[in-house]
């Protein structure tokens, strides 16, 4: 299991902008990435690239994720292998109905393992069961995808879906924005419980609040499309207290 | 082929009743089929199809089974080639509901059904309208008495059968005061390759009625489908009118509404979704002419592959239709490069307090919410299924009847099966 997911050099750019420079991360199972930075330094592209937004070129000397080379799977190939994406900015989808559409997720997924279709016995109760994790209302499963949720219930229906799909990476893109305290806690204390030995979760956000909920094994700053510095998290409660401007200046006089 | 070569083919046709000959009269002299010239007109070309011979086959269809809707629990009468087929048909009618096939029609059933044949539609000035009414050979009376509810559909079946077939086709339907009914008028085809049908339909709501009509439109792939609908309402009433376009290389639906009583409602609704090269024109017309009226439309399209679609809905209010909320919209999906759609809504508003609003769209699929599907490991086929049937959602859901609205989803669904084959 050491080829969990391993980055060299990737680089990606869009429309004729290279916004990523040559990131190098190696994540293994059971750990917690964090990615922290200023605006602009590149988190929502690496977020992007890695879940195959077509909008962005991307290269690099390697990105492997369990055995398969992931720049060439399409968007739903990779989520079928086990990555996974929470959105910063969740997409409503009038006419779509939450729960239809995780069933055809989950049974795409399934497929794609060579698995029966799952029942509608066995969907219910994990319906059931994972709703209660994020303190889901039973009616927000019902409705059409994100359409009318508060900012809080889309972040927390991302996690529920996360949840569902059973990602053995998950990838949670600025997750914190926009929620209150009481949110932040229950999307975080979602993230807790699905963590297991067996899969590993990147957490890109631009504050260090998050991190008091969801500890990271490790904190990298990325900045100008590089990862510019990396330690455990008390280098994030150190960012907390700094800012990013001894890291710029560290970076730039290097 | 000029005109009158064209009419000819159809003048040993038997005038049935005295308006027949009146409309030969007006198309022979003078009234000529619309060009791309007409602003009507402008987008379907109509001109090969009016200088074509086409034929009168004799045709034997055994059985409907295989054009029922499934599990739809309906009145079926069966038209073939614009003749009622009696033995395809339900005799098993419900108290208060008469169906006539019109050449049947005698006595005081003549007399009411002439009372209204060609009264509610202008003959005079659309040729397609005149050269219906010029040659239909049969059709559908249906009157449904005064405060009586039919719970089952009434579905009027027209088969077109055999090559280069052309049917003029006829109905007329009168719902009485406080009677409520629902019809689908479905079109079929069995080999009838470069088949014509023309049909004309003229529904008349009485004071306090409410009438549902769906066009399901399915008569094959090289044939052209020309339909005109009037609906005329009375006070208080009630209308729906849903047209559902499944198959036909020509299809364009002309229809009006005129609403001659105070406190009436009109629906329109329209879903079509065309394919290879496919050409499909709705045009609508809601005369609003006295007060305290609603009138709502909302057609939906989906074009894929060199597919073209119409869409032109103009809304009148007359000076005296104060207090009029009519609304309209139509929103349009192109699935690849090379569709097209031309869309023009119209309000023309000679009252002061009104409430009346318009729009149109035309656009691809969401990329963002295609992105979102697949990242959570639908395909792009399936993610665009979702997406499209969400779309079609906002009018499938106006479709009362269950197993008439499944069978549309399953046909959108089949569409789609038949793009990616």
């Amino acid at each position: 299991m050491s080829d969990f997911l391993r980055i060299k050099n990737l680089r990606a750019s869009i429309e004729g902008n290279q916004i990523l420079k040559g990131i190098d991360l190696e994540v293994k199972p059971g750990e917690v990435h964090a990615i922290m930075g200023p605006n602009g330094s590149g988190k929502s592209t690496l977020s992007s690239v890695l879940a195959g937004r077509e909008e962005y070129e991307a290269e690099a000397d390697e990105v492997t994720f369990l055995g398969k080379a992931l720049l060439e799977l399409d968007p739903e190939e990779r989520s079928r292998e086990g990555l996974f994406l929470a959105f910063q900015y969740p997409v409503e989808i009038p006419g779509v109905s939450n729960i239809n559409f995780l069933k055809a997720a989950i049974n795409a997924k399934r497929q794609h393992q060579g698995l029966e279709d799952i029942s509608a016995k066995d969907f219910m109760a994990m319906v059931k069961e994972k709703q209660a994790l994020v303190e889901l209302k039973q009616s927000l499963a019902n409705r059409s995808v994100n359409e009318g949720f508060s900012g809080g219930e889309k972040k927390r229906n991302e996690i529920f879906q996360m949840a569902m799909l059973e990602p053995k990476f998950g990838i949670l893109d600025e997750t914190d924005s926009g929620l209150d305290i009481d949110a932040l806690k229950i999307v975080a204390n979602g993230v807790n419980k699905l963590k297991t030995g067996d899969n590993a979760f990147l957490v890109i956000t631009h504050y260090q609040r998050l991190l008091n909920y969801i500890v990271p094994d490790f904190v990298h700053v990325l900045y100008n499309g590089r990862i510019v510095k990396s330690g455990d998290k008390s280098l994030a409660l150190e960012l907390e207290e700094r800012g990013y401007d001894w890291i710029i200046n560290e970076t730039e006089t290097a | 082929m000029s005109k009158q070569e064209f009419l000819k083919q159809f003048d040993q046709l038997t005038a049935l009743f005295p308006v027949q000959g009146s409309a030969r009269s007006v198309i022979h002299n003078g009234l000529d089929f619309p060009t791309t010239r007409d602003e009507y007109w402008k987008y379907t070309r109509v001109t090969p199809l009016v200088s074509t011979e086409y034929a009168q086959n004799e045709a034997k269809i055994d059985s409907i089974d295989a054009m029922r809707i499934p599990d739809l629990e309906g009145h079926y009468i069966v038209f073939v080639n614009g003749v009622f087929a009696e033995d395809l048909s339900d005799a098993d009618l419900p108290k208060g509901m008469q169906i006539t096939p019109m050449q049947k029609a005698d006595g005081l059933r003549k007399s009411h059904m002439l009372e209204h044949l060609d009264q509610h539609i202008d003959s005079k000035h659309h040729a397609f309208h005149a050269f219906n009414t010029s040659y239909f050979q049969d059709g559908a009376f249906i009157t449904v008495e005064k405060g009586v509810e039919v719970e089952k559909p009434v579905v009027i079946l027209n088969i077109s059968a055999g090559a280069k077939q052309a049917n003029n086709l006829r109905n007329l339907i009168l719902v009485g005061e406080n009677a409520k009914a629902d019809f689908i008028t479905q079109y079929e085809g069995v080999d009838n390759e470069g088949a014509l049908s023309n049909v004309v339909t003229e529904m008349v709501i009485a004071q306090g009625g409410n009438a549902s009509l769906y066009l399901l439109q399915d008569e094959g792939a090289n044939t052209t489908h020309i339909n005109a609908t009037q609906v005329a309402q009375d006070r208080n009433s009630v209308s729906k009118v849903v047209t559902i376009t499944r198959s036909g290389k020509l299809v364009r639906n002309n229809l009006n509404f005129t609403v001659n009583g105070e406190g009436c409602e009109s629906n329109m609704y329209g879903i079509y979704f065309g394919s290879g090269k496919q050409h499909i024109d709705n045009h609508t017309y809601v005369d609003h002419l006295v007060p305290h009226c609603n009138s709502n439309e909302l057609y939906k399209g989906v074009m894929a592959d060199r597919s073209t679609g119409v869409f032109n809905g103009k809304i009148m209010v007359h000076r005296d239709a104060q207090q009029t909320n009519a609304f309209q919209s139509n929103q349009n999906i192109l699935l690849s490069d090379t569709a097209t759609i031309n869309t023009k809504p119209e309000l023309e508003i000679y009252a002061d307090d009104v409430k009346c609003s318009h729009g149109c769209t035309i656009g691809q699929l969401d990329e963002e919410a295609m992105f979102y599907l697949q990242s959570r490991g639908l395909g792009k086929e399936a993610a665009t299924k979702l997406l499209v049937q969400a779309f079609a959602g906002e009018v499938t859901e106006q479709i009362d009847i269950e197993p008439l609205r499944n069978f549309v989803d399953d046909f959108i669904h089949q569409k789609f099966e038949d793009l990616n084959a």
